[in-house]
């Protein structure tokens, strides 16, 4: 049999696409990576732990949905544990072997600051939950917050101190790094603002175990209200060993003091005169989305879910959504998330401003007298 | 003063725990010549140990206590067999390295057992506050500066009014003539290590419900035992014991006083002034090499 030239030619043209043909078959078959850089191992994985699940809990619930357009969702995690190096390592490893199209960043700003120059170079978008103003005011295009910054978790924590404790003496503990610094310094700010005075303000070492000085120094000072700038393990023992030393005056703690890996290490005695002021208050009574996501996370995991958690949970639904319509490519997707207004996640309505920031609305809680249980005092929402 | 009464406790109470950890460095030391790198992490054991008693088998009190003890002694044993024993004709530093490595096992082992969240260990006097002069005491911290003051004294028994002890320090002074003088020197040798693994087992008890038991908690006891025995002495009993004592306060009364922010300088900063000034130590004598 002899061929023609025009049908040589097409035989010539087809065997030449066949790879460019196998090789979009295969990505359309194959899974989208995402990149998930966390503490699961060392101090900081006591809510890194919360990430992880979430993550894994999120990527299921978009496969089973249909994943992306057709394509399954595949979170690939590294351990960034309680250190920056081996943060901006993970994240590093990650960007060269698997290629993400996105990734989430850990919640603890100090991991995130010495990523952020990593981020700029591959240039991907990235979630993070890190509350420290400065990732933000750094500049960086790609990164977006799933959680309130601390200026406005510090502005919560005033609003509580001043409208629900009427405070007119406060005072200031928080963790010497660059969380605790910006809170409270945002919150020493705001009270100024207020015309209201703060008596004292005290810090300590990441990795102290005994606070007693700068509780009775706070004390000594007179203060009517201490607000406390922690992470949950120091947090918990600061709430205890402030029992302990007999202090009386309420106690306005951020977020991390009050999830579920630092309620684990309180008695409810230490938590009277507590006050805390909140990302999201989980609250399985509301029904809905936020109840199915509560039992189910329950069920898969045998604890309760914190707020930090659910905020990735929320994040990977909105990359699943983002990914969808604005497809792989970085600009893109960067370009879609940066657009983003009034997204309803589970725990917050997220809005990204130009800086990356999403999300503007706390809860002031309370412990139930003589329980663990937390209830509503307040919602805050903040401009 | 309500406020410097409660601050002299607590750091007296701290300083307890610190005191009996620098103590049983100072055992080893003495006994071996060996700087003891996993002696925080002898601590973190002692106080998983009754995380361990306590919480995961729900003993009672004196039972858990005493059969954490146990293991903390047993695992002085152990250390001494696998460790010491078979580095003994090795020189000094093979020894001291090989503590920095079984402290870092100990310490993974631990996050492998026990996972990386913290555990709350209760105090049996849990919840009870005295009040002395106006000031707020939790009886846990009296009964940490009882429990030492006790330990000191039941030590102080042992070295000087027990053949046991006084052949301990035989074998720290001279360890040939010890053996010449017809003592089973490796028994007492285990007998250091087993000491000191009690003693941190103690040191960890108290400290569970003062601190929360996590596995990262060993190094800055490590640290402040090591500040705490070169302010004192090297090799001193009396030394760590006050070495101890003082770190304790000044940590707590300089956070109060001086710098809430530099309190860990304030303790580093003496024992680097020691190491430069006076070198032995407030009890030490002259540095001179081990007969």
């Amino acid at each position: 049999m002899r061929m023609t030239r025009q049908e040589f030619l097409k035989a010539l043209l087809a065997a030449a696409a066949m790879p460019w043909a196998a090789a979009a078959r295969a990505q359309q078959g194959s899974p989208i990576v995402v990149g998930a850089t966390v503490p699961m191992t060392g101090p900081l994985s006591l809510t890194g732990k919360q990430y992880h699940n979430s993550l894994m809990m999120a990527e299921e619930d978009i496969n089973k949905a249909g994943g992306i357009n057709g394509r399954n969702l595949k979170i690939m995690f590294e351990d960034t544990q309680a250190s920056n190096s081996t943060a901006v390592n993970a994240f590093v490893k990650l960007a060269q072997e698997t290629k993400p199209a996105l990734f989430f960043l850990s919640s603890y700003s100090t991991q995130n600051l010495a990523v952020a120059p990593e981020l700029k170079k591959v240039q991907v978008p990235a979630f993070y939950a890190g509350g420290a103003d400065a990732v933000a005011e750094s500049g960086n295009e790609w990164m977006f917050r799933v959680r309130p910054a601390d200026s406005v978790s510090a502005e919560g924590m005033v609003q509580c101190a001043l409208n629900v404790l009427k405070a007119k003496k406060p005072g200031i503990l928080y963790i010497q790094n660059d969380f605790g610094q910006g809170g409270a310094q945002t919150a020493a700010k705001r009270f100024e603002a207020a015309g209201v005075t703060v008596a004292g303000m005290e810090a300590y070492g990441q990795n102290d175990k005994d606070f007693s000085a700068q509780l009775l120094g706070l004390r000594g000072k007179g203060v009517d209200v201490i607000l406390i700038f922690n992470y949950p393990q120091d947090g918990a023992l600061v709430l205890r060993q402030a029992k302990l030393l007999g202090l009386k005056m309420p106690l306005v703690t951020s977020s991390a003091a009050l999830v579920p890996a630092a309620l684990q290490l309180l008695s409810p005695a230490d938590l009277d005169g507590v006050w805390g002021v909140v990302d999201t208050f989980i609250d399985p009574a509301v029904g809905g989305r936020m109840q199915d996501f509560v039992e189910r996370y329950k069920t898969k995991f045998g604890t309760d879910p914190d707020p930090y958690g659910l905020a990735y949970y929320d994040g990977a639904m909105l990359a699943a959504e983002g990914l969808r319509k604005a497809g792989t490519d970085p600009k893109a997707l960067r370009d879609w998330l940066a657009a983003v207004k009034d997204w309803r996640g589970i725990g917050h309505v997220y809005s990204y401003d130009a800086k990356g920031n999403g999300v503007f609305d706390l809860a002031v809680v309370k412990s139930k007298t003589g329980t663990k249980s937390l209830e509503l005092v307040q919602a805050i929402k903040l401009n | 003063m309500t406020d410097f009464i409660q601050l002299f406790i607590n750091g007296l109470a701290i300083g307890g725990v610190y005191a009996l950890a620098a103590i049983g460095f100072v055992i080893v030391y003495s006994a071996t010549g060996v700087v003891n790198f996993a002696a925080g992490q002898f601590v973190m054991f002692g106080t998983f140990a009754g995380v361990a008693m306590l919480l995961n088998a729900e003993l009672p009190w004196p039972v858990g206590y005493g059969a954490a003890l146990l293991a903390m002694a047993l695992f002085g044993a152990l250390f001494f067999a696998v460790l010491y024993l078979p580095l003994r004709k090795s020189p000094v530093v093979t020894i001291i390295i090989g503590t920095v490595a079984i402290g870092i096992t100990m310490q993974n082992a631990a996050l492998l057992a026990f996972g990386s969240w913290p555990f709350r260990l209760p105090s049996p006097v849990e919840g009870v506050n005295l009040t002395i002069a106006g000031a707020t005491i939790s009886a846990h911290a009296i009964a940490v500066v009882v429990v030492t003051a006790v330990m000191v004294a039941l030590l102080w028994l042992l070295f000087f009014r027990t053949s046991l002890g006084i052949g301990m320090r035989a074998v720290a002074q001279d360890i040939q003539a010890a053996r010449l003088m017809g003592l089973k020197v490796n028994r007492l040798l285990a007998l250091s290590w087993v000491l000191a693994a009690l003693l941190a087992g103690i040191a960890g008890l108290m400290l569970g419900p003062m601190w929360f038991a996590d596995t990262s908690m060993g190094d800055p006891i490590a640290l402040k035992a090591f500040a705490a025995t070169i302010i004192g002495g090297f090799g001193s009993l009396p030394g760590a014991i006050v070495g101890g004592l003082f770190v304790g306060l000044s940590e707590v009364l300089g956070a109060s006083y001086v710098s809430s922010a530099y309190k860990d300088l304030i303790s580093f900063g003496i024992m680097i002034v020691f190491l430069l000034v006076r070198p032995q130590g407030v009890f030490g004598e002259r540095v001179q090499d081990r007969g």
